[in-house]
């Protein structure tokens, strides 16, 4: 048997343990004991590397309110990973949210401000005051939901971009800081139309800064992902 | 201790060998760290190019009468990867990062484009300035952080920025504009649809307001300028919900003139009127900043 040989009954058989007349073979070849040796380094390495990489829980969590603010799921145990699944399918579905997620934030957006703007109060709304009045008032922030999305899509991205990148660029500060505005601004409109709901130049401003956190973040997560 | 001939012949030899192989290595280790790459593509009629810049630096786009698109890159170091593909009248570039670790003075890729004057662009970079000179054609053009600087171009122009500001100078087409902090300064344009939003940039428009057309500019923290000049005409309207206005062409401006009953929004500060014959149709607004309005002549 010769060293061509040996490599070839790895390859079909593994080596452990190595066939009768390739064992002969290796006890007498240094460059085939030395291929023999490397291996079983490697071997035992990579039996140290864990099976799995368990995601942080605020993954799951994140993931289940994309998926439930979607419809996709109503069930929040579906999302849940099975005990067998590998961690790169799970990262997979994570990505997957988050571009569904800003998708579907702007798309919620652009409808939502399309309803604002088509929707003229009635005269019959008018002349109903009296019974609304009467209930207790309970008036729905615009856009709520949109805005919770985006704050828990900002949420679990900081922590990912802090690690992936090697040094901070000006452009990964630009959109820091642009976000960091950005929420102040929506901090502003939303006190704004706290005082005066029916404030048509507010609402189409806070609509936009909605839109506008939903493309900041779009753009950390695909420099992440270039850069990684 | 002595060192037989032969063998000292032969150290000799082996140490020249070593130094001439040095020595023409040298220009090739620079031309690595400082690479230059140029490319040639012809293409017919109108070709569309586009250039995405994973990367930090400049893109300059010029045109020339020749139906052949010239792409030349040049990069400090080779921790960016440059690809270009022609499809038929598409030309693709692409510039990306190799190395992750790099630091960020490696990671810069200025590219110059020479393309006919009609062409379509759409160009993607991070930062670093975006330059279009006499460029007739359709272009998309998005920055993170970089500027973005229009001249003598016409088209369905649509820029978006998150922090870089837009120069528009000599303009024709459409114009739309969309950015976080950046501002927009369009100077004597000939623009028929005008749309440009920014959160916190200002926005300055100096040039006519052609007659049919429509102009929105908006900022939500920033100052909103209008220079018109006194043959203009256009419906103006004018509101902010908690900035200033500053209205200096009260004296020129009519009550609507088209018999369409309009006022400012119930809760915003603003103006509503006609300018000439108001053939055009102007509005401004702002959230907490200022719109100011005047005439250039």
């Amino acid at each position: 048997m010769q060293c061509k040989d040996i490599a070839q009954v790895i390859e079909q058989e593994g080596f452990s343990p190595l066939p009768e007349a390739a064992r002969g073979h290796v006890l007498g070849c240094s460059a085939c004991s030395s291929l023999i040796a490397d291996f079983e380094r490697i071997l035992a390495v990579a039996s140290e590397i864990p099976a799995e990489v368990e995601p942080p829980s605020r993954v799951w969590v994140s993931l289940r309110a994309q998926l439930e603010a979607e419809k996709i799921i109503t069930d929040p145990a579906m999302v849940i990973p099975t005990e067998g699944s590998p961690w790169w399918q799970g990262f997979g579905q994570v990505i997957r949210g988050r571009m569904l997620a800003t998708a579907a934030v702007a798309a919620l957006i652009v409808a939502a401000g399309y309803v604002q703007m088509t929707h003229k109060p009635s005269a019959s709304t008018a002349s109903n005051t009296a019974v609304a009045d009467a209930v207790p008032r309970a008036v729905a922030e615009p856009f709520a939901d949109a805005g919770t999305s985006l704050d828990q899509e900002e949420q679990s991205l900081g922590p990912i971009q802090t690690a992936s990148m090697s040094s901070v660029s000006p452009v990964d500060n630009s959109l820091r800081e642009n976000l960091a505005t950005l929420n102040t601004f929506i901090k502003e409109c939303r006190k704004r139309l706290q005082e005066d709901p029916n404030d048509q130049v507010a609402r189409d401003y806070l609509s936009a800064a909605y839109q506008q956190k939903a493309e900041i973040l779009a753009a950390m997560m695909d420099r992440g992902r270039s850069v990684n | 201790m002595t060192v037989s001939p032969a063998i000292r012949q032969n150290f000799v030899s082996a140490l020249l060998a070593m130094i001439s192989a040095g020595m023409l290595l040298m220009p090739l280790a620079s031309f690595a760290a400082g690479q230059k790459v140029e490319r040639h593509f012809a293409v017919k009629g109108r070709p569309v190019v586009m250039i995405q810049n994973v990367a930090n630096g400049r893109i300059e786009v010029k045109s020339w009468k020749n139906p052949e698109v010239v792409v030349s890159a040049s990069q400090p170091s080779n921790k960016i990867g440059l690809d270009m593909e022609q499809v038929d009248n598409r030309i693709d570039v692409m510039a990306s990062v190799l190395d992750s670790s790099a630091q960020e003075s490696d990671l810069s890729e200025n590219i110059q484009l020479t393309v006919p004057e009609e062409t379509e662009l759409q160009i993607k970079s991070q930062s670093g300035l975006i330059y279009v000179e006499q460029v007739l054609g359709d272009m998309t053009l998005e920055s993170i952080a970089g500027d973005i600087h229009l001249k003598e171009v016409s088209g369905y122009i649509i820029v978006r920025t998150t922090g870089g500001t837009l120069v528009c100078t000599l303009c024709g087409g459409k114009l739309k504009f969309d950015s976080v902090s950046g501002s927009a300064q369009i100077l004597q344009p000939s623009l028929t649809n005008v749309t440009l939003y920014t959160s916190f940039g200002n926005i300055l428009f100096d040039g006519d307001f052609i007659r049919t057309g429509i102009y929105s500019m908006k900022s939500g923290r920033g100052l909103v300028e209008v220079r018109f000049a006194s043959t203009d005409s256009f419906d103006l309207n004018a509101q902010t919900t908690s900035g200033t206005v500053d209205n200096r062409v009260e004296a020129f401006l009519k009550p609507d003139s088209h018999g369409i009953r309009r006022s400012a929004a119930k809760y915003a500060k603003g103006f509503v009127g006609t300018i000439g014959n108001g053939l055009a149709k102007v509005e401004l607004s702002s959230f907490s900043g200022t719109i100011r309005i005047l005439r250039r002549d």
